[in-house]
């Protein structure tokens, strides 16, 4: 069974004071993948502009976007469908666990994963969080990520506007709640922290099935299990990723998958807000 | 080449040829006014207001008195007024800095000599006694960095640009020049329309402009100011006028804008047309209103201005 | 000991007989080398002296061969002061640290080519994984980017110092945009026009045909599909300390200088802005550092670089020079692996020393450094430009202590080194009128281009004008002297 996803995408500028030569890059276009197929995408301005597709990092495209006029306000509209093929996380056989863990360990694997087995700056742990989650070696990798998942959800509490996208994991701890962001650093920080690959996921998820964080672009966590691969975790819903998921681009932490980025030279305010819809029919 | 660059160049042009008419005009009115016939070109009052006028700083008309130190002051090294010397060199050499790339060690190494003279310079002694000196070094220095401009550059788009800040500056400052001028004669001679026309005013003038000895050699007789209009807007040979800037900006344009047939809204058109018109302008038409006329021909210069920046370094 | 000679400009001369001297053997007598110099010299009094120093001076002055000096209040545009007694290096040496050079540079460029894609060296465990992931200077972005012909430090700045065993010790490897070459060739200039009969008596190798070369490497590097490539010169712009050469270099090379600016991203191509509409690049040598170069993807509210340029870069359409995160490579804690770099990847032993170096990182190391500091010089390991720096032997007992609680804070930041004698040259000091002796260094500039390399015949020799100082970069008030290498008699 499949799903037929109707994703928009809008974002409203506001300036101020009026800007010329703004540039702006989204990375909001659900990636092309294996049971996730983009059909249709479309983009487009209320003010006129020029844009191109560009390069992401990790090999995922962005929009890349400039403005021929001076503008106070702006909105860019983005529309996909995208067929995404059902998916049950629990399809698939893990090596015993003492492979697994070994497999870990190895020189070859820890070099090979590196860019997702380091802190950044937003994965950072704080040293009094670094003892709470300990693995467990007689169960699965993927076991303990599942404990892991409950972990963070235990941790923390969803709550909107109380964290900042460049918020440290060290305010986020010491706060009260946050956001995906927040629950997937958490996660990526913690399995960073004990040797296991995790990467920072950015996307859409299904609205109207109950779920936290879907009124914006979501978050989740991509880790690696010895043997089998990247695999989806949500931690903000505690949840294993499946087709209710659409993956638009995954890095090391929030700053390689921000949504939008514009460069733009004024010295008065700006605002930008946003909105997701995605809507499905099977 | 770079739009900004371009930019750059055309204003090193501009401010290179701006302090030597500043020079100028300020060591020609003050050394003129010291045994001028007439007892008001001789008051001092009457040569510091002149300056101010051609700097375009007059004071209200509620100041009775100027000082002279702090009118010498302000053109020279006064680095808050605009228009200052000091201000003008600086400018030029900011300019030159960012083309460096562009133009040769030879002019570059002038200008940035010009400019630590100048900055280096002291103040006090200029305004009090070394004032022929230091105009006269100005102007020799600018005519030193022309001939740089002309011996050293490669006569390409480069060139062709900053002559076309230099002429485009060289008739908007002779334009202003007449106009201050023609205002000191008015001033001198105010009810006597014939007086006017043979006042001193009009030798002073064609010196401020270095045109003094290349009238006498065509005209042989004192200037009035008939002969001194007509010399100094429409003589094509004579490279201090209007009608000759305007025939090097058309060459420098073309270089520009090799286009033979262009737009009519082009820089290249519309100083084609103004080229023209002047050509076959007889100094009749400027007599009847010789200062609407003066105004008029301002205005279409600086829309020249304004219209190289538009096509050319608008990035 | 004062040195025996019957030429009053150097009666006065000290020589310390601890220090290597380049000039004066151990008896104090003149080396061969320098004979015929020291003889020319010698015919001057120090009159002539003052006066050829001051004419130099306003050359550089009057040319406007400056840099800008930051202080707490204001910038000041300063002339680098040049010394008027040349450094001389004989050809049978040259040849080592030419071949030195370009060895280093070649592991360089294949140990960035791996660390940005298979990481084998760090699979095999010669150097350790840590040392990158935790580097700053390691840019993820730059994970399988495949620089235009293969290139990641075109260019590359080394620096050497002579010790007082005679050898010579690299210092340094300067791969990300090392500067100063304009300065080697404004001193052949100066010393051209001060003394120009000296140049009889020796024969020396141009440093002129350095651009001609560079032009060569970068256009070598252009981007596939691409016949005559389009090459800028990237600056931060005029206010920018070393602004005199990225001009002096696009102006010999005869491409355009641009700023950020000046360039604009459209369909992951570049154009720069001209007169005439827009011009597509090919080639940058960007003397921009990597963060400022794309807000879009580094810093993101950096106005020097270009909107969508890393976007370009990464379809192959543009080439930057030097490419995005060489920095990771002249860290000076990957700096202490390079012997094994350099037998790694070429299977061949260094040409060139490296100092013993000890990494505060590793336990042992810090143990050691922290009991040795008053035989040590600590350095951090990411400052440029000579900040940062502490010898041992000038430090008080408290300033010993401070300096080990800044290592124990962070060690991974510092390394420590044995205190290297650098050796000293004659050099003409203006506040005594004499000659004295002053520590020196020397910078090689080496290029690599696709199937191109190239090392130029001369180099920076920096002088630490104030007595006894160690420290001989520009910006903590150094000089320098024009460089040369003699060529090999036939």
């Amino acid at each position: 069974m499949a799903f037929e996803y109707q994703i928009k995408y809008q974002a409203e500028n506001t300036y101020e004071m009026s800007v010329s030569e703004a540039q702006w890059k989204f990375l909001i276009m659900p990636e092309n993948k294996e049971r996730q197929q983009l059909l249709s995408s479309e983009f487009y301005t209320s003010e006129p502009c020029h844009h191109y597709r560009g390069a992401g990092l990790f090999g995922f495209s962005s929009i890349m976007v400039s403005c021929d006029v001076p503008v106070k306000e702006i909105t860019f509209t983005a529309d996909y469908r995208v067929l995404r093929e059902e998916e049950n996380p629990f399809d698939f056989t893990e090596q015993p666990p003492a492979d697994q863990f070994s497999a870990l360990d190895s020189m070859a694997f820890k070099v090979e994963h590196m860019l997702f087995l380091y802190p950044t700056a937003l994965t950072t742990l704080p040293a009094f969080s670094e003892s709470e989650f300990e693995p467990d070696r007689k169960k699965s990798i993927f076991e303990n990520l599942q404990d892991l998942n409950h972990w963070v959800r235990s941790k923390l509490h969803f709550k909107p506007n109380v964290t900042r996208v460049d918020s440290t994991l060290n305010d986020v701890l010491s706060g009260d709640g946050g956001v995906c962001q927040d629950f997937t650093h958490l996660f990526c920080a913690m399995a960073r922290h004990h040797g296991i690959p995790a990467r920072y996921v950015s996307g859409y998820l299904h609205q109207g099935q109950g779920f936290s964080g879907d009124m914006h672009m979501h978050a989740w966590v991509e880790a690696f299990i010895p043997g089998n691969g990247w695999k989806g975790f949500d931690p903000t819903n505690d949840l294993l990723c499946d087709h209710h998921h659409i993956k638009v681009c995954h890095g090391r932490d929030y700053q390689d998958c921000a949504p939008i980025r514009g460069v733009i030279f004024t010295s008065g305010r700006n605002e930008t807000e946003y909105s997701v819809q995605v809507q499905a029919q099977q | 080449m770079l739009a900004r660059v371009a930019n750059n160049l055309f204003w090193m042009g501009r401010y290179i040829e701006r302090s030597e008419h500043t020079a100028r005009y300020t060591n020609v009115n003050y050394f003129s006014s010291l045994d001028a016939p007439r007892q008001l070109s001789q008051s001092r009052q009457f040569v510091l207001r002149s300056i101010r006028f051609m700097t375009g700083d007059m004071p209200d008309e509620s100041v009775k008195s100027l000082d002279e130190k702090e009118t010498l002051f302000n053109l020279s090294f006064n680095q808050d007024k605009n228009y200052s010397i000091i201000n003008n060199v600086r400018a030029a050499r900011e300019n030159a800095n960012s083309a460096r790339d562009l133009i040769s060690t030879e002019l570059y190494e002038a200008l940035n000599k010009f400019y630590h003279y100048v900055t280096n310079y002291p103040s006090e002694v200029f305004v009090s006694k070394s004032l022929y000196e230091f105009t006269v070094y100005v102007t020799e220095m600018s005519a030193i960095l022309r001939s740089k401009i002309h011996g050293t550059l490669l006569h390409d788009e480069i060139y062709a640009i900053i002559m076309l800040g230099i002429n485009i500056e060289r008739v908007t400052q002779l334009v202003r020049i007449i106009n201050a001028k023609y205002n000191d004669a008015k001033k001198t001679e105010s009810d006597n329309p014939r007086a006017m026309e043979n006042s001193y005013e009009w030798t002073t003038l064609l010196k401020c402009c270095e045109c003094y000895d290349m009238h006498r050699r065509l005209n042989r007789k004192t200037p009035h100011q008939l002969s001194t209009l007509k010399f100094l807007l429409l003589n094509p040979n004579n490279p201090r006028s209007v009608m000759n800037s305007l025939d090097k900006i058309y060459d420098h344009i073309r270089l520009l804008d090799p286009d033979d047939d262009p737009d009519h809204e082009s820089t290249r058109f519309v100083i084609g047309k103004l080229r023209s018109t002047l050509e076959f302008t007889h100094i009749s038409e400027i007599g009847i209103d010789t200062e609407g006329y003066i105004e008029n021909l301002l205005k279409k210069i600086s829309d020249i201005s304004h219209l190289m920046e538009e096509e050319y370094f608008n990035y | 000991m004062k040195i025996k000679s019957k030429h009053p400009i150097f009666s006065d001369y000290e020589k310390d007989p601890k220090l290597f001297d380049e000039i004066f053997d151990e008896e104090g007598k003149v080396k061969k080398i320098y004979k015929k110099l020291f003889e020319i010299y010698g015919n001057h009094s120090i009159e002539d002296f003052e006066a050829l120093n001051k004419k130099a001076k306003a050359s550089f002055f009057n040319q406007g061969i400056t840099f800008q000096v930051y202080d707490e209040h204001q910038q000041k545009e300063k002339i680098f002061p040049f010394d008027l007694f040349p450094r001389i290096i004989h050809p049978d040496e040259w040849e080592i640290i030419e071949k030195g050079a370009l060895q280093r540079s070649r592991a360089l460029n294949l140990f960035l080519y791996d660390i940005y894609h298979d990481k084998k060296i760090l699979k095999d465990g010669i150097v350790p994984m840590d040392l990158l992931a935790s580097s700053k200077n390691y840019l993820h972005q730059m994970m399988n980017i495949d620089p235009p012909g293969g290139i990641y430090n075109h260019i590359s700045g080394t620096d050497l110092i002579k010790h007082s065993d005679g050898k010579y010790y690299v210092l340094e490897d300067n791969i990300r945009c090392p500067s100063g070459v304009s300065y080697v060739i404004c001193n052949r200039t100066a010393l051209k026009r001060a003394l120009f009969g000296v140049f009889d008596h020796y024969s020396t190798h141009t440093v002129t045909n350095y651009a001609e070369n560079l032009l060569e490497i970068i256009e070598s590097v252009k981007p596939q599909g691409v016949d005559q490539p389009n090459c800028v010169v990237l600056t931060p712009g005029m206010f920018n300390s070393a602004y005199y050469e990225h001009s002096y270099l696009a102006k010999a090379m005869g491409v355009q200088l641009v700023e950020g600016r000046d360039l604009y991203v459209d369909n992951n191509f570049v154009y720069m802005k001209t007169i005439r509409g827009p011009e597509k690049v090919d080639v940058i040598y960007r003397r921009v550092d990597d963060l400022f170069l794309d807000p879009f993807v580094f810093h993101p509210d950096s106005a020097l670089g270009v909107p969508g340029l890393f976007s370009a870069y990464q379809h192959g359409n543009v080439n930057i020079v030097n490419a995005p995160g060489t920095g990771v490579a002249d860290d000076k804690a990957v700096y202490t692996y390079m012997p094994e770099i350099i037998d790694y990847y070429l299977g061949e032993e260094p040409i060139l020393n490296n100092v013993k170096t000890y990494r505060c990182g590793n336990p042992d190391e810090l143990k050691y450094v922290l009991e040795h500091i008053p035989e040590l010089v600590i350095k951090p390991v990411d400052e440029a430009g000579g900040y940062g720096i502490s010898i041992g032997n000038r430090l008080s007992k408290k300033e010993i202590e401070a300096v080990k609680e800044q290592i124990k804070a962070d060690p991974r930041k510092y390394i420590a080194q044995p205190i290297l004698s650098l050796s000293v040259h004659a050099t003409y000091i203006e506040d005594s009128g004499s000659f004295e002796q002053r520590h020196i260094d020397l910078r090689t500039f080496s290029l690599l281009g696709k199937d191109k390399e190239f090392v130029l015949k001369g180099g920076l020799t920096r002088v630490a004008l104030q007595k006894g100082n160690l420290v001989v970069n520009s910006s903590q008030g150094g000089g320098s002297k024009d460089t040369w290498v003699l060529k090999k008699s036939k």
